[in-house]
């Protein structure tokens, strides 16, 4: 077996040990804790509370998350962004899998997908063309101020935001990502 | 329109308590004689009475509580069968739904208070969501790794008259029970235990949940494999058998956890693989290369124990799945057993017998002796429970009924009350520590009054005995709020109640107090006054791994 120390807390890891035969499965540790999930829920009371609860209550953390319609009438996408915390990356889908009131599960962590995220900020400047330039929409302008609007991946809008600092931030929103596969499955 | 869906059901027994948000229900209870209603004396005590049931015979236990905090005082008893995955209906009264949000008098958020200690949970608003909801709870419930589902029923809703719909065949797209199962292993996982050197078996509640117990038998014989048990797989394999390694896990058998921790193959069944079986994780089995996990829920592969070869199924569909897979065996399995037999010699059970003090032990073994394998012993939680644990051969599933993975003290009385009416023709034993038997003595009174055949084995220490072996031993030697001097008379309080109880104190009393027990008709209770510094060994002390198990020092 290995000396080498576990992370504290950390699940049994065996994949430094020396089996006899090659095994089936690659033990898998150290990877990105950070998840990317979609999943379809039914929409029943307290749908919201039990997927929430559940992924408090296993150590795991919502870094980001959106929930809209899907085009399955009493059924709602939810996008979650889940740190795994001290658990195995893998119990986070798994988890979510056991709930009733999820119909499906998704991890898109490692696969090629749109990722959408949506900035709505009112910045203290009348002159956005370079904003314009760069793919932001104007929603509505006021004698100091512009409401404008970009959407794009997490990157994009965080460097978007950066400069938007530039201009001077009078009040911000941000949404967290919807993401779909790039190939229809 | 709820007590026809019950009804239908199958339900015969309803364990429950009415008050406010209920009292729709309680008014046509009488219109089903069918459906028979234990009324407990805390809510508590129906909970865990249906959990007894439902352990004793495979049946979900049915709960009723009213709304506020007749539904909260369920919470512990649904957690405790939430941990040791038990099947359970709790139909709780809420207030109407239009007072729902409003803080109404005696208004709780059931749903949220429980939903971590619920497989899953209802909030009924309308009439017509209740015959589905009823019959999809059953099944959630029964299915697949059993455990509680909660159905919270607005008042209004109770009182709402409506057609019965034509049953309609349960399908809940959330919920499927064969969407996970993968066996495409089973092939791998019998070669690598019939090819290894040092194979170990541990077989945990879903052995027994799944009926595997004849598969493991044929398996491990087939296989040359000893096999341990975790506490709540006790019976799942006979102790007395020549491969049986009895139980494993931070207070095992010796030998045990010797083949534990030397194994080179470990084959883990219908297990959580938790803290109190692994002691240090990292320690854990350190000479194993090959980690087989054999569980009915995925999510239990490599929530502890990362495994190399994982079977998520239902124990005996696994275990049949393996067995075609074993033919010849290593040939260095018969060196492997006289290891592990030597093991044994070294390390036995053992207790100090003549202190002057009277020992559990001793208590137990009498008590095992007229049980032979025909009664059902419901332990409680502590010393009690382990010591009831270890000091008998189990030989069959279903014998040995006890709070595994909550612990839940006060679990024992009630839990028997309902194993009972479970098995009324089965001998029941109830065996307790004082301190978790006053957590719910008020069921004394439903023993009583439906004259339940339970012998009530009261372990009397006078302290509260696991926590005062944990402070002596790893916390210092401090007794910090462990002292129990002060308890009631037992045998008063058995008299109070209505029931028959005598006190020992020597070991020549044992027996006679025991006879009398077993020809008295209805509860019973005897306050054995026993050793206060009795230990529970082999133990492992906390924090460590499972090579430095501590044992019964040798006495006389």
């Amino acid at each position: 077996m290995s000396d080498r120390p576990l992370p504290p807390g950390s699940p049994r890891d065996h994949d430094a040990g020396a089996p006899k035969e090659p095994l089936p499965t690659s033990p898998r540790g150290g990877e990105d804790r950070l998840r990317v999930l979609s999943v379809l829920v039914e929409d029943n009371s307290g749908t919201l509370s039990k997927v929430s609860g559940l992924i408090r209550r296993r150590g795991f953390h919502v870094r980001a998350i959106s929930i809209g319609p899907s085009r399955e009438p009493g059924r709602f996408r939810m996008t979650l962004e889940v740190d795994a915390g001290h658990a195995e990356a893998d119990q986070v889908l798994k988890q979510l899998e056991r709930l009733v009131d999820v119909v499906e599960v998704e991890d898109l962590t490692d696969h090629d997908v749109h990722s959408r995220e949506l900035v709505v900020a009112r910045v203290a400047v009348s002159e956005v063309s370079a904003l314009v330039d760069k793919g932001a929409r104007v929603l509505d302008t006021g004698p100091t101020w512009t409401t404008i609007e970009f959407a794009g991946e997490g990157e994009e809008v965080g460097g978007f935001v950066d400069e938007l600092r530039r201009h001077g931030i009078l009040d911000v929103v941000r949404s967290g990502p919807v993401v779909m596969r790039r190939t229809a499955s | 329109m709820v007590l026809e869906a019950l009804e239908q059901e199958g339900v015969d027994l309803i364990f429950g308590y009415p008050g406010g948000a209920n009292l729709p229900i309680y008014q046509r209870l009488p219109d089903h004689p069918k459906l028979r209603h234990i009324l407990v004396r805390h809510e508590q005590g129906a909970a865990h009475m249906a959990d007894g049931y439902a352990r004793a015979c495979g049946r979900p236990g049915v709960v009723f509580a009213t709304s506020g905090p007749g539904a909260l005082n369920l919470v512990t008893g649904l957690c405790t069968a939430y941990m040791d995955s038990v099947p359970m209906i709790a139909i709780t009264g809420q207030v109407n739904s239009a007072q729902v949000g409003r803080d109404a008098f005696q208004e709780s958020d059931v749903i949220g208070a429980t939903s971590s200690v619920t497989k899953h949970s209802y909030l009924v608003t309308n009439i017509a969501q209740l015959p589905r909801v009823i019959h999809e709870a059953f099944h959630i419930a029964a299915t697949g790794r059993p455990g509680p589902v909660l159905i919270d029923i607005c008042k209004d809703v109770q009182m709402a008259e409506a057609e019965r719909p034509a049953r309609q065949r349960v399908d809940i797209p959330g919920y499927q029970l064969n969407g996970h199962v993968k066996l495409d292993q089973a092939g791998l996982a019998a070669t690598a235990l019939a090819k290894a050197e040092r194979p170990v078996i541990l077989a945990g509640h879903g052995v027994i949940l799944s009926h595997a117990e004849q598969a493991l038998l044929d398996l491990a014989e087939k296989a040359g494999t000893p096999v341990g048990t975790t506490l709540l797989g006790i019976g799942s394999f006979p102790v007395n058998h020549p491969l049986s390694l009895h139980m494993t896990g931070f207070m095992g058998t010796g030998w045990c956890l010797k083949a534990v921790q030397n194994a080179d193959v470990l084959m883990m069944v219908g297990m959580r693989v938790d803290d109190r079986v692994t002691a240090r994780l990292a320690d854990f089995a350190p000479k194993a290369t090959t980690f087989i996990h054999v569980d009915i829920d995925g999510s239990e592969m490599g929530k502890n124990v990362r495994p190399h070869i994982e079977l998520v199924a239902d124990a005996r569909q696994a275990l049949e799945a393996m067995l075609p897979g074993i033919d010849s065996v290593d040939e260095g399995r018969g060196r492997w057993l006289a290891q592990i037999d030597a093991w044994r010699e070294d390390h036995p059970l053992r207790y100090t017998h003549s202190n002057g003090h009277l020992q559990p032990q001793d208590v137990l073994i009498d008590m095992y002796k007229r049980c032979r394998s025909e009664a059902v012993v419901v332990a409680d939680v502590g010393q009690n429970q382990i010591w009831a644990a270890l000091w008998w051969n189990y030989d069959r599933p279903g014998l040995f009924i006890n709070s595994g993975g909550a612990g839940t003290m006060g679990f024992a009385l009630p839990a028997a009350i309902g194993a009972k009416f479970a098995l009324p023709d089965v001998p029941v034993w109830c065996v307790a520590g004082e301190g978790g038997f006053v957590m719910t003595a008020q069921e004394l009174s439903v023993a009583v009054e439906h004259q339940l055949d339970i012998k009530i084995v009261l372990l009397n220490n006078f302290s509260l005995g696991m926590v005062r072996q944990f402070q002596d031993d790893f916390y210092g030697g401090v007794r910090s709020q462990v002292d129990l001097t002060h308890m009631p008379d037992f045998v008063k309080l058995a008299d109070a109640y209505g029931l028959p109880g005598v006190r020992v104190e020597k070991l020549a009393d044992v027996g006679p107090a025991m006879d009398a027990a077993e020809r008295t008709r209805g509860p019973f209770l005897i306050d054995f006054r026993i050793d206060p510094e009795a230990n529970v060994y082999p133990i492992v002390p906390l924090g460590k791994s499972l090579n430095d198990f501590w044992e019964a020092p040798v006495g006389e």
